[in-house]
């Protein structure tokens, strides 16, 4: 602003005291001030909506993981205090005492582990928060119970008083935390009090284990010979400029190719091996970017003192240059591989089953993984699912956010200065 | 290169020595280096593969669809019984996301950049800056969550006429996802102008807000253009968020309020449903991944040239 008046500084440099002190040069320096202000103020507003969206957004994740519930049990939905039982078999077994069995019948359930099975598949042991009789009680609900109605964390506990005064013989009103111990235990269902994530997370960690097993030893291996071996030449050029441009390719695209060439044409099918195919693929620019990075960072010197001692390029590459890359490599591949657990598109495509109620076994089983369950609880119809999606992202997140942690800590841990 | 000179003159004191060991070793390693070449090489097999794959799907689609129905019909069914397919509608609702999404991130972001460059301290920095790449971070299936089901009902409330699956809300929680790839370039391009220019700047009596707006934001010019195209590939190329919060209903419309389609939903749209390998149906679906590829590649290299052209060198 007052930089484009040459003439008013020249004034100022001549008689600097007197026009300094003086009312207009006083006026035009708060001005000035001002404005500065306003600046800082107004760049910093989308910071700060950024900050606050990003906080919006895990309150709004938590708190929709909780709701209130008004339930007519059918055959269950007894109520225990927490003193009464700490592990899901005192609740069981409360349960059947409360149905009327005898001790006798109780420890013949529990050898029996195939009733023992079924009665877990149909009842859930959970934590509810609040009954009418009181907080922090352990009921047993089963899948047949009647669920009147779900209201919303906020929405309830204002209502709390006239939702107890309309509950009608045998019903009651519980606060359910959808995100509990069952909830890891419990396979996909239909049902959504029934609904856990068991089978997608041992899904994503078998697709992820593959990915690294995959693209580990191809991006390490890649980004060794770009910045070791390549000569300059047409191929190598080409090999960068590659590279680059992957990086930006959608990764629905990856998804594309997945399908066409491992699910159809090598015909692996929707299986746990061509997800992770198609995820490695994606994230192979990332490793081998940041594995470049890593190992441009240690000094020629080495390799030099390294060679000077007798060593072979590849016996300098493997016990100097890699060992001294290392944390780099490692802090690369974590935040890659938080990309690949994250995806969605991709897997769409390659046909991850909206609905596997079991865990993988094998590279060649069907498969389903964290974020396309919260996918399909977030597009099923009954409004409870939103519960559930959202206890999923809770894990999702929180899985995440340790991968982060770790790659943080390794980078300040083992960073060197050369 | 420098390893083998030295590999080759040790071999040869072991043959004086009567221990020949150069064949043995100098296989070894021309094997090794043959090996890395292989993984460095897949990544252009991804791409070569990419290109075969959509071209050979996008002349077939071509041989029984006329090129100028696809780009002068106004209906994108291909899935129904009796299928148009005009590409119109899927770049309409493409475009107008997208606009949304750069709405939102372009001035945000510059924002943001110029405080955490400019203003911030270097620990307030070294606090924001991570904490803003965690937005980047979180799955778009989280980000579809939130615009669906905690945007979408709050924009309701405020905007006359709103559907449930909208472009308004899908392309503002996008724009908040892209904006910490916008600002993190930008400061990388801010940072990088040298403080001589800055100093000369103050030493011309400039204040903070002349210098930035005059000296610092068109010096890193290059690099804030390549930020914004690069977020702007990136909001094309998006699908999580479009497909759970923008709905599925492909509409030839510029209006925010509606359900549409964009080219990344209605891929997910055709790959979830049961068409048949070599089916026109699925043809379709190669057809718009050939269109998204092109334009997000085109927008990628667009995005790497203006910063060779245009980037100011300073000594």
């Amino acid at each position: 602003m007052s930089v484009s008046r040459p003439g008013k500084s020249s004034s100022i440099a001549q008689t600097p005291a007197g026009s300094i002190t003086s009312p207009q040069a006083q006026a035009r320096i708060r001005r000035r001030q001002q404005v500065n202000r306003l600046f800082a103020f107004l760049t910093f507003t989308p910071v700060f909506l950024a900050l606050s969206l990003l906080t919006v957004l895990f309150f709004d994740v938590l708190t929709d993981s909780v709701s209130w519930q008004i339930v007519e049990p059918r055959n269950s939905g007894q109520s225990f205090a927490l003193s009464q039982a700490f592990g899901s078999r005192a609740v069981i077994r409360l349960e059947l005492l409360a149905q009327g069995k005898t001790s006798e019948e109780i420890e013949a359930f529990f050898a029996d582990a195939e009733a023992l099975r079924k009665f877990k598949a149909r009842n859930r042991v959970e934590l509810m928060w609040y009954t009418a009789d009181g907080p922090f009680r352990w009921i047993v609900s089963n899948s047949r119970d009647k669920r009147i109605s779900d209201i919303g964390l906020f929405e309830g506990w204002g209502q709390r008083q006239e939702l107890l005064a309309s509950l009608k013989e045998g019903q009651s009103l519980y606060l359910n935390p959808w995100f509990d111990f069952s909830f890891f235990t419990k396979n996909a269902s239909r049902t959504p009090i029934m609904a856990g994530l068991s089978s997608a997370f041992f899904g994503t960690l078998w697709v992820i284990g593959l990915v690294i097993l995959i693209s580990l030893p191809l991006g390490v291996g890649g980004a060794l010979y770009l910045e070791e071996y390549a000569p300059d030449n047409r191929w190598t050029r080409l090999l960068e400029v590659n590279l680059r441009n992957l990086a930006g390719v959608p990764s629905i695209v990856y998804g594309i190719l997945g399908l066409s060439v491992f699910v159809r044409l090598l015909n692996i099918g929707p299986t746990v091996l061509a997800a992770a195919a198609t995820l490695s693929l994606l994230i192979l620019p990332v490793i081998v970017m940041a594995s470049r990075e890593a190992i441009r960072a240690v000094p020629t010197s080495l390799r030099l003192a390294s060679y000077g001692l007798g060593a072979t390029k590849w016996q300098t590459v493997s016990k100097v240059v890699l060992p001294n890359a290392v944390s780099g490599i490692v802090t690369g591949v974590i935040l890659a591989v938080a990309r690949a657990i994250g995806e969605t598109a991709p897997l769409l495509l390659v046909g991850a089953a909206a609905f596997v109620p079991y865990s993988p076994n094998s590279p060649l089983s069907k498969y389903t993984v964290l974020p396309i369950q919260i996918y399909s609880w977030v597009s099923e119809n009954d409004a409870e699912f939103k519960h559930v999606a959202s206890a999923g992202i809770i894990v999702l997140l929180i899985v995440l956010l340790v991968l982060y942690g770790f790659a943080f800590v390794i980078r300040r841990r083992f960073r060197r200065n050369w | 290169m420098q390893g083998a000179k030295l590999t080759a003159g040790s071999s040869r004191s072991a043959r004086e020595l009567g221990l020949d060991r150069r064949g043995g070793r100098s296989r070894r390693e021309t094997a090794i280096a043959a090996l890395l070449l292989l993984a460095a090489s897949v990544s252009v097999l991804t791409t070569l593969g990419v290109i075969v794959v959509l071209t050979s799907e996008v002349f077939g689609f071509f041989s029984q669809v006329s090129i100028l129905e696809f780009f002068t019909a106004t209906k994108w069914t291909p899935l129904f019984a009796n299928p148009s397919f005009g590409i119109a509608p899927l770049v309409s609702g493409t475009l107008l996301v997208t606009f949304i999404a750069l709405l939102v991130a372009l001035p945000f972001g510059l924002g943001a950049a110029i405080y955490l460059s400019e203003f911030a301290s270097e620990q307030t920095r070294a606090v924001l800056m991570p904490i803003l790449e965690i937005l980047a971070g979180i799955p778009t299936v989280v980000f579809g969550y939130f615009a669906l089901l905690f945007v979408t009902p709050i924009l309701q409330r405020i905007v006359p006429g709103l559907n449930f699956f909208n472009a308004l809300s899908a392309g503002l929680v996008m724009g908040f996802m892209i904006l910490p790839t916008v600002s993190s370039l930008s400061i990388d391009a801010m940072q990088a102008v040298p403080r001589s220019l800055r100093e000369a700047g103050y030493g011309l009596g400039a204040s903070k807000f002349a210098l930035i707006i005059k000296v610092i934001v068109p010096a890193a010019l290059s690099g804030i253009v390549a930020a914004f195209i690069l977020g702007m590939s990136r909001a094309v190329g998006e699908t999580m968020i479009v497909t759970l919060a923008a709905g599925q209903r492909p509409a030839l419309t510029f209006d925010p309020r509606e359900t549409i389609a964009t080219m990344t939903s209605f891929i997910v749209q055709a790959a979830t449903g049961d068409q048949p390998a070599g089916s026109l149906a699925s043809r379709s679906l190669y057809v718009v991944g050939a269109m998204l590829f092109v334009i997000t590649l085109g927008l990628n290299v667009l995005s790497q040239q203006v910063v060779r052209r245009f980037q100011e060198k300073y000594e």
